[in-house]
């Protein structure tokens, strides 16, 4: 097993520089560059003034070039400087980062947990009134796009009823966790309901799957009670293919995060992916995008690990 | 009745689908007992895995116990099952401490993710008083007492590290934990090797002799009956068309549905030409039942009185049968 992860691990190193090549390629088909975006448009610049820019900035070389310079950077750990603000972007993401990981992270904990939980309930009262009513909600939930929950929320929770703050993180001098709870609810709700509908309706096939099984018979003709053949027997076996979904949604969550703290004004990563994105400022760009295929090559490893170590007929390595 | 250990008088068990009723079992009557094999044999579809589960009370939702009564000749006295709720704690203190079961495919019947010795474990947890070292030695004595090899390692392994008969043999330490009355194993082996069959059936024949269990049954196996059975009950179309013991139902069966299943089966020395006949037709639709004996559509010996049920008639205390004409049948001899 231990070979095995190394083994994933070191596959992680020539997947994400194959992945960044990509995104490096598709961001140089887009028109335009950083020094565009700085221009007013309603004032004429002189071009010589735009290539000494472009070429002080090192925009005019080569596409293998640029990329060359700016992978190697990133090998050596030099994640560069903002194009439009002159910013170390190491800095930026020690400032983003953690808020960042705060709000996914809680969203994340939150949806698997709630959707499992959900998603068992309505499996286990299958045609029933809550059956039903989980069942149309997960489908809301799903449908409906994560910026209108979003504003709506801001609308109900924020402006009308003044229980919650309307966007932002941090107030000064209030910088713990739990400070940060009034701010984080709304965003990190809003950011689960999608995952937690999607976790639901899984768990809840998977759960009616398992229990339609042979050995949960087995359990109760041991004279086992209800609860722990239901959830002892049967979410046992459930468990694998939803921490696997779980996993595989991980990648959504991240993309979700940059509507989510557009809406909530939540200062991470995605906000600042945005802003990079609509001044071409490719450092940062590049940045990001390394660091969620990083994220998700990693968390698919710790999925597989994670499903080996729970259910005992998976091997790894073979 | 001392020498009883279970009897079910009347059973009644029908399912609903689609607003249709199946009668799947329709007034079964019947008694294990002590320390004796009864095996009930049929045809697939002909209500013997559900006469099982109605005596576990372990029906699939959509079915239920419409009449009639299954009698728990417990050493406390007398247990309607049929009267205790479906997983209440009286039913639940019964499965698998007085009555336990063993399934047609050890593969599914054993949860993949918990070890065999945790899966044995939990049997005893719930109905006796063992803990830790003690739980864990009992465990490891049921499963050598199987003719498990290297009983100590192989209670940590998974079901999927086990053979199909060690599995087989580990479902069967899981019902012997307790030490039950009564075992009922439907068709245990039909998932099985036939080498492996027969050491299966050796085994159950040991525990019933060395712990007095009383064995039901259930199989399609004419020879597995004639080996292992003390009484035989033949299911057709949820009913029991004939029962008795062994040597009266096989020897001198009088039931037509009876004599086709013992001719539809070849006799070993009797040579490569001897003649099977196989049954002809098809059992029925369950929900176009022919109206009187079920067997009338396809029976040789047909008369028109076949178009109402027959009652059921002893032809010895022991022998039975629901035929109108086992006089003559019986008579004209086998």
């Amino acid at each position: 097993m231990l070979t095995y992860i190394i083994r994933r691990i070191l596959i992680i190193v020539p997947m994400a520089v194959a992945v960044s090549f990509l995104i490096y390629l598709g961001l140089d088909l887009t028109p335009g560059d950083a020094v565009s975006h700085m221009l007013d448009p309603t004032r004429t610049v002189d071009p010589e003034k735009l290539a000494e820019l472009r070429h002080a900035l090192g925009l005019d070389s080569p596409l293998i070039v640029r990329y060359w310079i700016w992978l190697t950077g990133v090998l050596q750990g030099h994640f560069g400087y903002t194009l439009t603000g002159g910013v170390p972007i190491s800095s930026l993401l020690v400032d983003r980062l953690p808020a960042t990981l705060e709000l996914s992270g809680t969203a994340l904990i939150l949806s698997t947990i709630l959707g499992s939980i959900l998603g068992t309930i309505s499996a286990l009262r299958r045609g029933s009134a809550t059956d039903n009513v989980l069942t149309v909600v997960g489908m809301i939930g799903v449908s409906i796009p994560e910026f209108f929950f979003g504003l709506v929320a801001i609308v109900v929770f924020a402006l009308n009823l003044n229980w919650l703050p309307v966007g932002g993180r941090l107030l000064p001098s209030y910088d713990s966790y739990w400070d940060h709870i009034p701010n984080l609810i709304m965003p990190a709700l809003v950011l689960s309901i999608m995952m937690t509908a999607g976790v639901m309706r899984y768990a809840r096939s998977s759960m009616l799957d398992a229990l339609s099984r042979e050995f949960i018979k087995t359990a109760r003709s041991k004279g086992l009670p209800e609860w722990r053949v239901n959830l002892l027997h049967g979410f046992r076996v459930a468990l694998t293919p939803v921490i696997v979904l779980v996993g595989f949604r991980l990648p959504i969550l991240i993309g979700g995060s940059v509507i989510v703290e557009q809406v909530f004004q939540w200062p991470g990563l995605g906000n600042l992916f945005v802003s990079a994105v609509r001044n071409k400022d490719l450092p940062v760009v590049m940045t990001i995008a390394l660091l969620s295929v990083v994220l998700v090559l990693t968390v698919s490893l710790i999925i597989d690990v994670l499903t080996a170590v729970i259910d005992p007929r998976v091997r790894l390595g073979a | 009745m001392s020498d009883v250990a279970l009897s079910v008088r009347d059973l009644k068990t029908f399912f609903y689908t689609n607003r249709r009723c199946n009668k799947a079992v329709n007034g079964v009557s019947f008694e294990i007992r002590k320390g004796k094999t009864l095996c009930v044999v049929g045809e697939s579809g002909c209500g013997k895995s559900v006469t099982a589960a109605a005596i576990m009370q372990l029906l699939p939702t959509l079915s239920r116990i419409e009449d009639g009564s299954i009698v728990y000749h417990s050493d406390h006295g007398d247990i309607h099952i049929e009267r205790l709720a479906r997983n209440g704690s009286q039913m639940r203190a019964i499965r698998g401490a007085e009555i336990s079961m063993i399934f047609q495919d050890p593969m599914t019947a054993l949860n993949p993710v918990f070890t065999i010795g945790f899966q044995i474990a939990e049997n005893l947890r719930y109905h006796t008083a063992m803990r830790g070292r003690q739980l864990r030695d009992k465990v490891v004595d049921l499963l050598r007492t199987m003719g498990i090899p290297l009983p100590e390692r192989r209670a940590g392994e998974f079901p999927h590290q086990f053979s199909g008969g060690m599995r087989q043999r580990a479902m069967i330490a899981m019902a012997m934990a307790c030490n039950p009355k009564i075992l009922i194993a439907d068709e245990p082996t039909t998932a099985l090797d036939v080498t492996i069959q027969a050491q299966i059936f050796e085994l159950m024949d040991r525990l019933k002799r060395e712990h007095g269990t009383a064995i039901m049954l259930i199989t399609h196996d004419m020879g597995v009956v004639a080996e292992l059975a003390d009484d035989v009950a033949v299911m057709y179309m949820g009913n029991i068309v004939e029962a008795g013991t062994v040597e009266e139902v096989l020897r001198h069966p009088v039931h037509p549905y009876t004599r086709a299943l013992l001719t539809s089966m070849p006799v070993l020395g009797k040579g490569k030409n001897q003649s099977i006949e196989a049954i002809p037709g098809s059992t029925p639709d369950p929900f176009d039942r022919p109206p009187g004996c079920q067997f009338a559509p396809r029976c040789p010996y047909r008369v028109d009185a076949c178009a109402t049920m027959p009652a059921e008639t002893h032809t010895t205390p022991t022998h039975r049968t629901m035929c109108w004409r086992y006089e003559e049948l019986a008579a004209d001899g086998a």
